[in-house]
């Protein structure tokens, strides 16, 4: 069996796996359709504001599961699904942010910026095609970067990263997020730290919860999905309250202007806005394959790094965060070049990277018969090795996915466009319905949909004294993995107090996180 | 069409019924009941408790709400559950840890093994210290040869308990392990794989890589040999006197009288018990078949469970 079967062998299992049904003669395998409706969800999901894929992903998992059952054979329609929806939702996170100023997902915070404005103007049909186009492409680079890269890159990333080199890469990204985002490294740090204080409530390795003043309900935490759809859409959704109130209802948020309904991109644009998409594409695969540092850093740089080269060589032109398509394409094709690339930790290690990769990891270990990990790249010579089989499958199915992107992806993003014509006030109560009643099927406990107001206040307040909410989700996702490699990287050193500090990679980490935190305040003070 | 469905009801309805007069004649659940699981949604414990309840839902039309209350080894829900209704409306999954040593290692949480009523069992773990076989390490020998010669040894464990049998481990042959605490067996197994740790337990996990010989199991945590490798010492072979030995539980508030506590857990065991059902299947696949503890031999089983942990804390704290 060489490498060449064993692709053979993945696209088998896929198009010629048990049939769902058959149409016009020709039998659907169930795998396909899988794929089709998990893609068709993700859409729906990803452009719903207040619903996001790993959201979906939960609530579907579960069913799922107790359709197909435990055995191997369920591995590839759970999959299938699974990234349908991840896949989906990634092109779909653009819609909201383009047409109502919520994103769906963190990542997609940044499309908001150029978005947005562009919607205003009435050009939210350009900025969805934009938004397609780039997410589809990146997508598509990061996949096949996965599909050549996975059994090696990972292994090799993680050979040069011990513990302490990870706590110092976590504390890297964080200062870098804090001084990039917003217009002050002060109040970026401050909304780390608030981040960082949400996230350290009630968690911990000791078993009496700590920062909890004695409550039970806040024993347990806030979950993830309360704190940052609380910041992220409550707030929201409350700032544009206050908006309306002061400056009167307004029917009209979004126009797409019916001449410009048809039009595609012209080839003028696509040469513009391409070399962001690849540069972006870059960086997000790069991001991707770290083991633990999401798509939210990769949009963020993504668009930092556009947005600085952008100035640099149109200084007199708009700039980004004016409202201008490049801004758009650096941070979709970032964000959605994360996805492919994530799973190549995933797959040759098991870790994940992002949310979407956690469920797929969980289906994995619900079923069982695959175990991601080493073992799955190990190509035998003699027998089969069912595990690259499906490695194989899901590789072919994620290509199927980009193309389903490819051609109705476009199409069916924009018909959710049709929610521009709900008026905001009518729009904003179903947000935080949505939202809510989301939190609650996620955690099945009252208190949690408190929480989410509580945290929507937060995120209100945040917004009207001008500090970027940003921060403050990074700080609060990766803060329990911070605190906990921290803890792991210090007994596994035998208590060494500089631990921080104990090979050459994790000084120059620890190098850049000051530097980059002292350029920022110098640069902003001058 | 509808006479066909409403036979097919009518049939449905008399299966269940009959299949219910085994366990449930006397006993119906006052209205639905909260079920607590201590785990995380979406994984393998947890897929479990769902499971369960959706086929006891299925028999007997008894209606579950689950709902995870997680964290703190158990902890988190044995609060909640504390001073609940005790008629059979609320029950919760945990591991058998949680109600002794973590209960105990906790100190102030004021809760005691009266304050619930334990229903039952539903499957084992089968605990091993693992290693990775390019690690090189064939037999726990090979451990203690790489310590003395001057390799300082990293120890993945996923619960206060876990790291105290490390540290005693050690100590019984003169090794100061760098005992490394991670979330989960999953967590475990990836940071053997990255090669975070050089050791760590594995409760029933590295079963597969252990069969693909990947992994090997150098100890058994267990009072008695593992499935898989029955060659491997027991803890107590190696100086150590107390062991990994833990379940899935069942468990209800205090107090609850037999006949509710009887129905509860002949229904819950035996579903688990039945390799047939879905929850079987899995629990054969996951945790190497049901493994069934109640009423009185359960009782005994938490209170020396208690005991022991009481003294290995002792042990570990000298």
């Amino acid at each position: 069996m060489d490498w060449f079967d064993y692709v053979l062998l993945g696209v088998q299992a896929v198009f010629q796996g048990p049939v769902a049904f058959e149409l016009a003669g020709f039998a659907i395998p169930i795998s396909v359709l899988m794929v089709l409706s998990g893609f068709l969800l993700g859409i729906l999901v990803g452009s719903t504001p207040g619903l996001a894929g790993p959201m979906a992903m939960a609530i579907s998992l579960p069913i799922l599961i107790s359709v197909f059952g435990y055995h191997e054979s369920a591995l590839l329609p759970v999959f299938g699904f699974l990234i349908g929806v991840m896949k989906g939702a990634t092109v779909g996170g653009a819609v909201p942010a383009i047409l109502f100023n919520t994103p769906g997902t963190p990542d997609a915070y940044m499309t908001t910026l150029d978005g947005y404005p562009l919607a205003q103007r009435g050009e939210a049909n350009k900025a969805l095609r934009v938004a397609h186009i780039s997410s589809a492409s990146g997508d598509t680079f990061s996949d096949i970067v996965l599909i050549l890269c996975a059994p090696f890159l990972a292994i090799i990333v993680e050979r040069y990263l011990d513990l302490p080199e990870k706590t110092a890469l976590l504390l890297l990204s964080m200062a870098f997020i804090a001084s990039v985002i917003g217009r002050s490294a002060g109040k970026g740090l401050i909304s780390v730290g608030l981040g960082l204080l949400a996230a350290y409530v009630g968690t911990g390795e000791d078993f009496s919860p700590r920062l909890t003043f004695g409550s039970e309900a806040l024993a347990q935490g806030f979950s993830v999905a309360s704190a940052i759809l609380g910041v992220l859409i409550v707030g929201e959704v409350f700032k544009s309250m206050e908006d309306m109130r002061r400056d009167g209802i307004s029917s009209v948020n979004a126009r797409v202007k019916n001449s410009e309904r048809r039009r595609g991109l012209s080839v003028g644009l696509l040469r513009s806005i391409s070399p962001y998409i690849a540069r972006s594409a870059l960086i997000g695969t790069a991001i991707g394959a770290l083991p633990g540092v999401g798509s939210t850093l990769a949009a963020t740089l993504g668009y930092t790094t556009g947005k600085g080269r952008h100035a640099k060589l149109h200084p007199q032109k708009a700039q980004f965060g004016d409202g201008i398509p490049e801004g758009i394409a650096a941070t979709e094709a970032a964000n959605s070049s994360v996805s492919g690339a994530n799973l190549i930790p995933v797959l040759s290690l098991g870790i994940p990277g992002n949310a979407s990769a956690v469920f797929l990891i969980l289906a994995a270990d619900s079923i069982g018969g695959f175990n991601p990990g080493p073992s799955v790249f190990r190509f035998n010579a003699d027998t089969v090795n069912p595990e690259l089989v499906v490695a194989f499958g899901l590789f072919t199915m994620m290509m199927l996915a980009n193309l389903l992107n490819w051609t109705i992806g476009g199409r069916v993003m924009r018909a959710m466009g049709i929610m521009t014509r709900v008026p905001k006030h009518y729009l904003l109560p179903v947000i935080l319905l949505l939202t809510l009643t989301a939190i609650y099927i996620q955690e099945t406990r009252l208190v949690a949909v408190w929480f989410t107001i509580g945290f929507g206040v937060l995120g209100y307040l945040m917004r009207r004294i001008d500090m970027s909410p940003l921060p403050f989700v990074i700080a609060f996702i990766l803060g329990g993995r911070l605190e906990e490699t921290a803890r792991q990287a210090f007994s596994a050193t035998g208590s060494d107090p500089w631990f921080l500090f104990s090979s050459a990679t994790c000084i120059v980490f620890m190098g850049l996180t000051v530097l980059i935190l002292l350029l920022s305040a110098r640069s902003r003070r001058s | 069409m509808k006479k066909v469905i409403r036979s097919l009801q009518a049939a449905a309805c008399a299966i269940a019924l009959v299949t219910n007069v085994s366990y449930a004649a006397q006993w119906q659940p006052p209205g639905p009941i909260k079920l607590m699981i201590a785990f995380a949604a979406g994984g393998g414990a947890d897929t479990q408790a769902r499971l369960i309840a959706e086929e006891i839902e299925a028999s007997s039309g008894w209606k579950f709400i689950p709902e995870n209350v997680t964290g703190k080894g158990g902890l988190n829900l044995l609060k909640a559950m504390k001073g609940q209704p005790n008629d059979g409306s609320v029950i919760g999954i945990m591991v058998t840890e949680s109600l002794a040593y973590n209960r105990l290692v906790a100190g102030d949480s004021g809760l005691e093994l009266s304050d619930f009523t334990p229903l039952t069992t539903t499957a084992g773990f089968q605990m091993g210290l693992v290693a990775k076989t390019e690690s090189g390490y064939k037999t726990f020998d090979d451990v203690v040869a790489a310590s003395s010669g001057g390799e300082k040894l990293r120890f993945g464990a996923m619960s206060p308990k876990l790291a105290d049998l490390a540290y005693l481990l050690g100590k019984a042959h003169d090794i100061e392990f760098n005992i490394v605490s991670l979330k989960g067996g999953k967590a475990v197994m990836n940071a053997l794989n990255a090669g975070d740790v050089d050791l760590g337990w594995g409760a029933g996990i590295q079963g597969k890589a252990v069969k693909a010989g990947e992994m090997v199991n150098l100890v058994s945590g267990l009072s008695k040999p593992l499935d898989l490798s029955p060659d491997a010492p027991l803890l107590k072979d190696l100086g150590v006197e107390y062991n990994a030995d833990g379940y899935f539980l069942f468990a209800a508030p205090g107090g609850m009288s037999d006949d509710v506590r009887n129905a509860l857990a002949d229904a819950l065991s035996s579903v688990a018990a039945n390799p047939e059902s879905k929850a079987g299947g899995l629990i054969q696949k996951a945790f190497g078949g049901a493994a069934i503890f109640k009423g009185a031999e359960l009782d005994q089983m938490l209170a020396a469970d208690s005991e022991a942990a009481a003294s290995l804390l002792k042990a570990a704290a000298e």
